[in-house]
């Protein structure tokens, strides 16, 4: 009960958060202030700035984090009845509509741990939701299509990363031969450099996760569609957002991937289907990389609704839980 | 005193207008400055598809050209969109696949932008780019590998750079009238007079358009090689037969726009039709087994002063080019990529042997050359606005 006890107390002091945000409330509604906390983990110790990485991957090498950044969207708080009830964003340089972009590097770039001193750039998302009791927490990965704003849908993955309100505006996260952005960039530099097929080597060992096989309508200028949506969503069955928060697991991503060695295709996965470095890192995501049999068009969707592997719940950090495990 | 009077009201009349029309400025809304772009086509070439939101004007045409030759733009200040396509090569490079502005070689050959407006998708096979918009972004903030060398640490420097110089304020004004003089330099403007300046750069006055418009006949040989590359024989017209001389052409009234691609057998790696590493056409965008090694066809026109030729510039000549469509797919006797492109699995069904002879070959190649466009390699409207303005100087 403790979770419900909280999430109550939350919402008696939120009244004055409730002017300043909340665009998508039942209207007369009481609502609570909603904040969540991510977190990066590489051997159950957070991770993130400029903090050194251990014992990743199949040839267990330490590595510096080189980028971290993912869009996440569609939070959803969900009741003891598993009903789930939208958490409205409020609108800032980190969340437009209902999505947000998590940047788990700091804005120096040294070799420094994430400190109050040293944040990481956007490890939180932050809102409302009308009143209540919530016993867990639903949310995607990716930018969607399109999210709703003022009341009317508006572009997202496809839009124009030179018009797009932040934090779409991003070009680090534009992926623009696929006319679309890059839904989770991770990026590491192994303490040995990476190993190509050809015998050369590079230093960089890349995760680009977005939606693939986009095509255009030449008649109109606009994406009609996708042939790999490249999206997944998370689900928590138990998620008490005032003690706790959203792991995302780096040892889990990499634990059957040699980041040392890259076999073919882009360094490291790039989404493409038939580059070796895939199917380890979309399963470690829960995402299906190709149709399983021929024309099954399960390519690009998620494994099992709800279940990606790289994410679980984790202690929170304020000081009553310090050190405490889930 | 009758005249007189008439006189004055004349005057009067035109001031009238000449106060209005002044008047009128600030308030002219973008698609008044479209109706007022002439894109002077000849009549068997209907005007291009224009994005809604980025309409034609002289004002954005030129101030797009000052950009595209502009090195500014670039991150670290050393390339140009020039760099990469110049007016005397029909807006290519010379080049067997271009080079960034850090040294970086790009997989491809630089395509032309030569009639760019009309084409369905950008890029050598890239289904997704269906603007000259969107297409822009790859070059400007590409890291793999980086051309342009735009990125979120340097772009405000880079607009900033155009905000500090007068001429561009004033440029960007009379291109953007509509917009608050705030945003009136970014990136997304900066994209949109590019496009402009692209699309305004057009070529239909080679000697076969003033063939087309009755103006002169082709020379026998010309003529011969005409015949071959729209008969059944030669059969060049199948991909290379809009009045673009492409296959993917889209105009302002075109419905439904077709996107063919195709695999001309140009490599077969391993004998089940494989391309080299990292230019597996089509494929790398849909991974469809069947897509590899499918590009797009390119508009021949200018193509006598484009080589060297395909996607990846490996072949030298237009002669060369010829001789491997007549064998129908390249044959590449050593080395990594060995194979017989001819005997691929995935080759294009409309590529097959054609029995040319020597004499055959060089019509063929005498109409090609008749597909060159010299107004269009040396207008001073195509041109580096900045020579000309250092030459005045």
């Amino acid at each position: 009960m403790r979770t419900l006890r909280n999430i109550g107390f939350a919402a008696a002091a939120a009244g004055c958060f409730c002017a300043v945000s909340g665009t998508a409330l039942a209207a007369g509604g009481k609502t609570q202030p909603v904040a969540i906390s991510f977190a990066l983990v590489d051997e159950g110790k957070e991770v993130g700035c400029g903090a050194p990485l251990a014992n990743l991957g199949t040839s267990h090498l330490a590595a510096k984090l080189h980028e971290a950044r993912l869009y996440v969207y569609g939070f959803k708080l969900i009741d003891a009845k598993g009903k789930r009830t939208p958490v409205a964003l409020d609108q800032s340089e980190w969340q437009y509509g209902d999505v947000a972009l998590l940047d788990f590097k700091d804005a120096r770039g040294g070799n420094a741990p994430c400190t109050q001193a040293n944040p990481a750039k956007n490890v939180a998302i932050v809102g409302n939701a009308p009143a209540g009791s919530y016993v867990g927490l639903e949310f995607s990965v990716g930018a969607p299509l399109e999210t709703i704003v003022d009341g009317k849908p508006v572009a997202i993955n496809h839009s124009n990363v030179e018009t797009a309100a932040p934090p779409l505006d991003v070009v680090g996260m534009a992926w623009n031969w696929q006319a679309g952005r890059r839904f989770i960039t991770f990026e590491f530099d192994p303490v040995t450099p990476v190993v190509k097929a050809d015998g050369s080597k590079t230093r960089t060992w890349m995760v680009h996760v977005g939606s693939t096989g986009c095509k255009g309508n030449p008649a109109t200028g606009e994406i009609v569609s996708c042939l790999h949506e490249n999206r997944f969503t998370v689900a928590l069955d138990r998620f008490d957002p005032k003690t706790q928060r959203v792991e995302l697991d780096l040892t889990r991503l990499l634990e059957n991937s040699d980041i040392a060695a890259d076999k073919g295709g882009a360094v490291g996965c790039m989404s493409a289907l038939d580059d070796p470095e895939c199917p380890a890192v979309f399963a470690a995501l829960g995402l299906t990389l190709g149709d399983v049999a021929a024309g099954a068009g399960d390519g690009g969707k998620q494994t099992k609704a709800g279940v990606s592997p790289v994410f679980k719940v984790g202690g929170g950090t304020s000081a009553k839980v310090v050190g405490s495990k889930q | 005193m009758r005249r007189a009077s008439l006189f004055g009201l004349a005057l009067a009349v035109a001031a009238a207008f000449a106060a209005s029309a002044e008047t009128a400025k600030p308030q002219e809304k973008p698609q008044d400055k479209q109706a007022n772009w002439n894109w002077d086509l000849p009549k068997y070439v209907p005007p291009p598809r224009v994005p809604a939101d980025n309409p034609m004007s002289e004002e954005k045409f030129q101030l797009g050209r000052h950009l595209f030759y502009d090195k500014r733009l670039s991150g670290n200040g050393t390339v140009a969109c020039a760099s990469c396509h110049l007016q005397e090569r029909a807006f290519t490079d010379g080049r067997v696949v271009g080079v960034g502005s850090t040294g970086e070689k790009t997989p491809r050959n630089a395509p032309s932008i030569v009639n760019s407006g009309w084409h369905a998708t950008f890029t050598w096979a890239n289904p997704a780019l269906v603007t000259l918009e969107r297409q822009m972004e790859n070059p400007l903030y590409g890291e793999r590998p980086i051309e342009m060398g735009v990125d979120d640490a340097n772009k405000a420097e880079i607009v900033g750079r155009f905000r500090a110089d007068a001429d561009y304020d004033k440029w960007f004004a009379a291109a953007f009238p509509e917009k608050k003089s705030a945003d009136r330099i970014s990136f997304d403007t900066i994209i949109k007079a590019i496009s402009t300046f692209q699309r305004g750069v057009i070529s239909f006055d080679s000697r076969y358009d003033q063939y087309l418009q009755g103006k002169i006949k082709l020379g026998e040989a010309e003529q011969r090689g005409h015949d071959l590359y729209f008969g059944e024989k030669a059969e060049c017209h199948h991909c290379h037969g809009s009045v673009n001389l492409d296959d993917q052409f889209v105009h302002a009234k075109t419905r439904e726009a077709e996107t063919p691609f195709h695999n001309t057998g140009l490599y077969d790696i391993d004998g089940k039709g494989a391309y080299p590493e990292p230019n597996h056409g089509l494929y790398d965008i849909t991974q469809d087994p069947d897509d590899m090694g499918k590009f797009r066809a390119p508009s021949l026109r200018n193509i006598a002063v484009t080589g060297p030729y395909m996607h990846d510039g490996t072949v030298a000549t237009l002669e060369e080019v010829i001789d491997i469509y007549a064998r129908s797919g390249r044959k590449i006797e050593k080395g990594p990529n060995a194979g017989d492109g001819a005997l691929s699995p995935l080759k294009s069904p409309l590529i097959v042997k054609i029995d040319l002879t020597p004499q055959e070959k060089a019509d063929l190649l005498a109409f090609l050359k008749a597909l060159t466009d010299e107004t269009l390699l040396t207008s001073p409207r195509f041109s580096d606005p900045w020579k000309a303005q250092a030459a005045k100087k």
